[in-house]
């Protein structure tokens, strides 16, 4: 093949993909607008409150724009949109995307810690499994990753907090600092272990590990047991196959056939795993963020729903849309990168 | 392996961690959910955790003495007079007082503050609109005098106390004009600035708001109202009430709010409980004017359900301690409320009062709110209810669906809550014995209660300039709603704050205004 044609191949697929992106986010959109207009929840009402007079009540709506058609509304909302613009959080008072610049770093933080953690030992746990097949390591693996998958992560997280938190005053409480440092702080990246670092001061940085260590965690065993079960049967269904057989007849050790052989083979579902499980903890760990009141993307979200708060709940979903299709767009090029075969 | 690995982690942690933090030394970390602000601007927030806020950012030119609230104290004002005509007051400004931007408090402020939240029209305008002030005669009804005196006429028929009352409420605050028309925008008289940040006089003032997260103060020290012990006040975001729990056992907040009964019941650990009366009315109310259902409009159901609610067994044993038992308007605390419970659970007496009307298995639907302590209450009333053949279909929802449904009338019945806005019985008086079918929602017509006889009466009360009068008038207006209306006033509630040991001079008061970190210490 040319490079000229490689080219224009590449060029197309994107092109598809691109069209496919942006009808999933519009369709987002739509369906997330549809759902806040017709929910049985009168955002106007919601800003007042209960006790205001029928004029105020009118002012309201009309500043929300709720008296036009719900189409106009929604063409002016892509209008903005297009601009850049996206419209401002009701329940908030503040411009969505700076709410969101806010917000999402925390969510950003936390998600990334954990998938760190989570796939480093969830991978281990595959692997394992995989070498000592229906073994007491197996099976160790195994009821551990059901126990982890099935675990409620709200009531890990409150008894991660009672225990390491509360009984064992090895971790910090709830929020992402100390109140010590919270409010005294410049305003960094928003990323707070990158800005601890940064600063040099060690205590900060011993703070904010303590306090970002049990969500991190709750929600990396989360992960953890996602990737063991799934990278384990996509490593033994691998290693059934002939060309395991054959490394072996050469000679290779288990380890070599099972890390040099197997798992690459095995690196597409990894990748998806991975995206998929990223991008699950991107949108918004919303349980795990309001035990540890941890301000993410999450937290922001409901809050928004609650409320209401129309321009807020459309730029978190179309937010956490965009990371899904990003991390699958990644996804889909490192798996093609790793295995032009794919498609 | 990895538990292994876990384990060493946190001994890791642990090793190089101090063992926890405390709170700072003169900072008052406060553990509540204020995601319910939708703004810090006094002519716009009517949330519970903004209004709260404003005693501690603003000063209003009088108010309401925290330990007897019936009693007016100057604040920003050092004197008033009453006019002859009982239908205008002059006051006269506390001299030398300063704003927290070092601004003097000009007449001007005052009545900038008052033409801008009667213009602004945001929720709590209604509050002035009671004065008869609107957005077309704001302007001729304030009047600088002098550079220190401001004269305010109104055009309702209320007296000069019920007037100032009014001007007592978060919404009357005196806010800094010159800092707040300095981030105008748009001729928003500063109401866009205003969400996030503060003007006012009051002990406190923002150093930071950051919506969901937290609100911080620091101290005004030049404050009219003195200078407040604490250099800082941390109000933090903690949205479940389990970690605000462990937050404050732990010592790491220092007063934690909205914990459940069985949390606080569990509480242990170098804390304490406060129990403050609040002002808020739980009431079950049928809507008369549901035509889908015949039932509701029947006095007798009314009557019944007066004797078909459990009140000791919410208030004493399900709820212990978040509510009293309370059957009038008027919350307790307030002047010329009815203290006495003249209605107990007595099934039998309701059956008998059902069957002289003639009803038998009535089926209500019952719209209540999806949060505790609603859902224990409903099912509490469905036990007692369905004893006397009233079965009560429970429909769980959030606050503003309710409020929605409510508003339109399309509710059968509903089990809600009063706060009064303003520290004057006609506050709850116009809510409860008003319906006068000209657009204005009140609960009397939300539920098609049909009262103009009792409406006269309302409006005559709140005319009647002799207190002592009035107050006799108001407790008539009280039994009448006890006795003849769709609603069954049951209970009063009671925040229950937890504080560390060490913090001392906390006071609350019944309106949700009423919240005082002044006199605090640690």
């Amino acid at each position: 093949m040319t490079a000229a044609s490689l080219l224009a191949r590449g060029l197309r697929r994107l092109g598809t993909h691109a069209l496919t992106w942006g009808l999933t986010l519009s369709g987002l959109l739509l369906f997330t607008f549809l759902l806040s207009r017709l929910s049985p929840i009168d955002s106007a009402l919601q800003w007042v409150g209960d006790h205001a007079s029928a004029s105020s009540y009118a002012q309201a709506r009309l500043a929300l724009g709720l008296d036009r058609p719900l189409p106009l509304q929604f063409a002016h909302y892509l209008g903005q949109l297009l601009h850049g613009d996206l419209g401002m959080s009701r329940s908030t008072s503040q411009p969505v995307l700076d709410d969101l610049k806010r917000v999402f770093p925390a969510t950003l933080e936390l998600a990334t810690v954990a998938i760190v953690v989570g796939s480093a030992f969830g991978l281990s746990l595959a692997l394992l499994s995989a070498r000592y097949p229906g073994g007491a390591i197996d099976t160790l693996a195994r009821v551990f990753a059901l126990f982890a998958y099935s675990l409620p992560v709200f009531w890990l997280g409150l008894l991660a907090l009672l225990l390491f938190y509360a009984r064992l005053h090895w971790a910090g409480g709830p929020g992402r600092l100390d109140d010590v440092y919270l409010y005294t702080l410049p305003q960094g990246s928003g990323f707070l272990l990158y800005d601890a670092w940064r600063s040099g001061d060690r205590t900060l940085l011993a703070n904010v590990l303590s306090h970002l260590c049990l969500p991190a965690l709750v929600l990396a065993l989360h992960a953890c047991a996602n990737i063991a079960r799934l990278m384990r049967a996509g490593l033994l269904a691998e290693m059934r196959k002939d060309y395991i057989l054959a490394s072996r007849a050469r000679g290779a050790g288990p380890w070599r056939v099972l890390l040099a052989h197997a798992l690459p083979n095995a690196g597409a579902l990894l990748l998806t795993v991975l995206a998929l499980s990223y991008a699950g903890l991107l949108e918004g760990a919303v349980l795990t963020e309001t035990v540890f009141a941890w301000p993410g993307v999450g937290r922001y979200l409901t809050t928004a729903l609650f409320a209401a708060d129309t321009a807020a709940i459309l730029g978190a979903t179309l937010l956490i849309g965009l990371c899904f299709i990003l991390l699958n767009a990644l996804a889909d090029v490192l798996i093609h990168f790793f295995d032009p075969r794919s498609v | 392996m990895t538990l292994i690995f876990r384990t060493g982690l946190l001994l890791a942690l642990a090793a190089v961690l101090p063992s926890w933090a405390a709170t700072p030394a003169r900072t008052l970390v406060v553990a509540q959910s204020i995601d319910d602000i939708v703004s810090l601007d006094p002519a716009e927030g009517f949330e519970l955790s903004s209004v709260s806020a404003f005693t501690s950012l603003y000063q209003r030119l009088l108010q309401p003495d925290p330990l007897h609230p019936s009693q007016l104290r100057p604040a920003l004002a050092a004197s008033w007079r009453a006019g002859s005509d009982g239908r205008s007051l002059t006051f006269k400004l506390r001299p030398g007082a300063r704003f927290a931007s070092g601004n003097p408090v000009r007449a001007d402020d005052v009545a900038f503050s008052l033409i801008r939240a009667v213009k602004l029209n945001k929720s709590p305008a209604f509050i002035l609109n009671e004065l008869g002030w609107k957005a077309d005669n704001i302007d001729a009804s304030i009047k600088v005098v002098a550079g220190d005196q401001v004269r305010v006429v109104w055009p309702a028929a209320v007296g000069a106390s019920f007037a100032l009352h009014i001007l007592s409420a978060p919404v009357a605050s005196i806010v800094d004009s010159k800092l707040a028309l300095a981030n105008a925008q748009n001729g928003d008289s500063g109401n866009g600035w205003l969400k996030t940040h503060s003007a006012g006089s009051g002990p406190f003032k923002i150093r930071q708001y950051l919506p969901h997260e937290a609100l911080v103060l620091d101290a005004n020290v030049g404050s009219p109202a003195g200078a407040p012990r604490l250099a800082s006040v941390i109000v933090k975001n903690v949205a479940d009430a389990a970690a605000r729990r462990l937050l404050v056992e732990q010592g790491d907040a220092d007063i934690a709010r909205d914990l459940g009964p069985d949390q606080v019941a569990a509480l242990h650990g170098g804390v304490h409980v406060e129990s403050v009366p609040s002002a808020a009315v739980d009431y079950l109310a049928f809507n008369a004017a549901n035509a889908e259902n015949p039932a509701l409009k029947n006095p007798a159901l009314w009557e019944a359900a007066r004797w078909l609610v459990d009140y000791d067994g919410i208030a004493g044993k399900l709820l212990k301690g978040q509510f009293k038992v309370h059957q009038a308007f008027l919350p307790t605390g307030f002047p010329g409320a009815l203290n006495d419970r003249p209605y107990r659970l007595d099934v039998a007496r309701a059956r008998a009062i059902l069957a002289r009307a003639g009803l038998k298995d009535v089926t209500i639907k019952l719209d209540i709110f999806n949060q505790p302590p609603y859902p224990e209450i409903a099912q509490s009333l469905q036990a007692s209810f369905a004893q006397a053949g009233i079965h009560l279909q429970i429909q769980p929802a959030v606050g503003s669906q309710i409020y929605a449904k409510v508003r339109s009338q399309t509710h059968q019945a509903a089990i809600l809550f009063w706060i009064p806005d303003y520290f004057d019985a006609h506050s709850n008086a116009s809510a409860f014995a008003i319906n006068r079918n000209d657009g204005t929602k009140t609960v009397a017509w939300r539920n098609g209660w049909v009262i103009p006889a009792l409406s006269d009466k309302t409006d005559a009360a709140v005319r009647e300039s002799d207190a002592a009068r009035r107050e006799q008038r108001y407790r008539e207006i009280q039994r009448e709603v006890q006795t003849h209306s769709p609603f069954v006033i049951a209970f009063q509630a009671q925040d229950q704050v937890v504080l560390r040991n060490g913090v001392k001079g906390y006071v609350q008061g019944l309106l949700a205004d009423m919240v005082y970190y002044d006199r605090v210490s640690k």
